[in-house]
């Protein structure tokens, strides 16, 4: 049977590839949807085992999460802190004066021959 | 030295005075005669010209001489994706230069060295090498974080089938048509890989379509973004990915390795190195492979691809109807692709709520073309607002497309081969 030119196994390879392709991903999207939320159940539960004084039972999931712009803050201001770091300094600030020198290696007298002319 | 030059031009004028006035002819003549030493002279010169570019050159090589030479143009002036263009488009001059065939020269004669390297490409060794170096240099991170983004990468995958539709319509055998659909993929070592298996023949049109395309993607992007998707929803603003645990990084690699492979094991060989690859980068003690795999050696891969690719180009083999046919649907292909991924973006927000809203234009960056597609993304919604950074959200559907696409290739392959 053919369906706008083209066969109907043509057709089915279309409509199904892209149907697997669909379920594929969406049966990743499930799983990786899932494994964070195990992930953080097993980190609290260990978490409450370890030191159960400390950690309040009523605890919602938002407070397990750090989000990424607090992580950028912390990371920038580690960064900051170490990069920006100074030695023990006097804080005064002083000109120094500008001398001319002495100095040998641009002294006229190297300059010359010492060559004595024919009397 | 002056003297030498001198010297020799007035030898090689006189030389070549006899050939004025039927010169072949006459020396061919003066062989009967009796052979001399100017006869063995003019009978090497006449062989060395038959073995000369310039006497077997056709105009079909020029004309591809000069494709090649406008890939390169196109790489150094505008950068469009120069680490592909660039070896491509030599390898296109290299597999243009005219030469008498039957002594192992070209690309296409058993026992050449250009025919060594393409065997890499011919048994697709190459394009797995390509896809471990890639998982090596992604970070899955933005797609774990918001898994849900991964569906814009397989409705991106509609450029595929419809293409595959499209070359069935015009006669191409479903093989043939299924290699062809996979350019809608945008994504050149799949392309390579499918089109190895399903149809070698055109395998040269379709890469090069393929990369083609790959490097025009913020030409041919942006207007269907901006034609689909309404200003006031390009700036949408979304939240911040949350951050990634190591435990959840190194596991996606194995879980998508998994399922992946399980639902379409045709696919094996790409999504097997790409999520290798991955795990080498994420587990953390194995930096060293990490490193050979997304530096050295996709380097080496990447040039070696991209030249015996350019080279398999030879015009007798590609300046065809089927090749123009080939680029046409290709480029419909990347459109439909976009269209998909944008129509499907703006439909996910009929059902997601507040904050949680996408901004459709990532749905753009669900055909693969890492990361040009993304940074089209990025781009066009910094036009629309300067503060409204996408990048990191359409890297997203980007990575998910080149899982897409590789599924799509492990599918096709398994129906059609």
């Amino acid at each position: 049977m053919t369906l706008l030119i083209v066969d109907s196994m043509t057709w089915t390879i279309t409509v199904l590839g892209w149907f697997i392709v669909f379920l594929a991903l969406v049966f990743l999207i499930g799983v990786f949807l899932t494994v964070p939320k195990i992930l953080n159940w097993s980190l609290k539960r260990s978490l409450r085992k370890k030191n159960k004084d400390n950690v309040k039972e009523d605890e919602s999931d938002d407070a397990w999460t750090i989000t990424g712009e607090t992580n950028a803050a912390i990371a920038m201001a580690i960064h900051l802190y170490f990069n920006e770091m100074h030695d023990e300094e006097s804080n005064v600030i002083t000109i120094k004066e500008v001398r001319k020198r002495y100095s040998p290696w641009s002294s006229k007298v190297y300059s010359f021959n010492n060559v004595n002319f024919p009397r | 030295m002056k003297r030498l030059i001198t010297l020799f031009g007035v030898l090689s004028i006189l030389f070549s005075l006899q050939f004025v006035g039927g010169g072949f002819e006459a020396m061919a003549a003066g062989t009967e005669a009796g052979d001399t030493f100017m006869d063995h002279a003019s009978k090497g010169l006449e062989m060395f010209w038959n073995f000369t570019g310039f006497a077997n050159a056709h105009y079909t090589n020029l004309i591809m001489i000069a494709i090649g030479l406008f890939f390169i143009y196109l790489a150094i002036k505008y950068d469009y994706e120069p680490l592909l263009l660039i070896p491509i488009g030599t390898g296109v001059i290299l597999g243009n230069i005219p030469f008498l065939a039957g002594y192992k020269i070209g690309l296409y004669e058993e026992g050449s060295v250009l025919n060594y390297l393409y065997f890499g490409v011919q048994q697709g060794v190459y394009p797995p090498l390509i896809f471990l170096g890639i998982g090596a240099m992604t970070d899955f991170s933005s797609l774990i974080s918001n898994p849900k983004l991964m569906i814009l990468g397989a409705a991106a995958q509609v450029g595929i089938f419809a293409t595959f539709l499209g070359a069935s319509a015009l006669g191409f055998t479903p093989q043939e048509a299924g290699a062809i659909g996979i350019i809608g993929g945008a994504d050149g070592p799949t392309a390579i890989f499918l089109s190895s298996k399903l149809a070698p023949t055109l395998m040269g049109a379709i890469a090069i379509a393929a990369y083609s395309y790959m490097a025009l993607v913020p030409v041919i992007q942006p207007p269907i973004m901006r034609l689909i998707i309404p200003k006031h929803e390009r700036t949408i603003k979304m939240k911040p990915p949350r951050a990634v645990s190591k435990t959840e990084k190194i596991m996606f690699p194995i879980i998508g390795l998994l399922l992946t492979t399980f639902i379409s094991p045709s696919s094996l060989p790409l999504l097997g190195m790409l999520f290798f690859g991955n795990l080498l980068k994420e587990s953390g003690v194995t930096e060293r492979l990490a490193d050979t795999a997304r530096n050295s050696m996709i380097n080496i891969v990447t040039i070696l691809l991209g030249i015996t690719v350019g080279a398999s180009t030879q015009a007798d083999y590609f300046l065809t109807t089927d090749s123009l046919k080939i680029f046409g649907l290709g480029a419909v292909s990347f459109m439909v692709a976009t269209a998909g991924g944008l129509i499907f973006a703006r439909l996910m927000n009929l059902f997601l709520k507040g904050d949680n809203k996408i901004n459709p234009l990532i749905g753009a960056a669900g055909v693969s073309a890492v990361p040009d597609s993304a940074r089209v993304v990025q781009h066009e919604g910094l036009k629309s607002d300067p503060n409204n950074h996408l990048l990191m959200h359409a890297m997203a559907p980007n990575v998910s497309g080149v899982i897409g696409s590789a599924v799509a290739a492990g599918i096709l392959l398994s129906f059609l081969m």
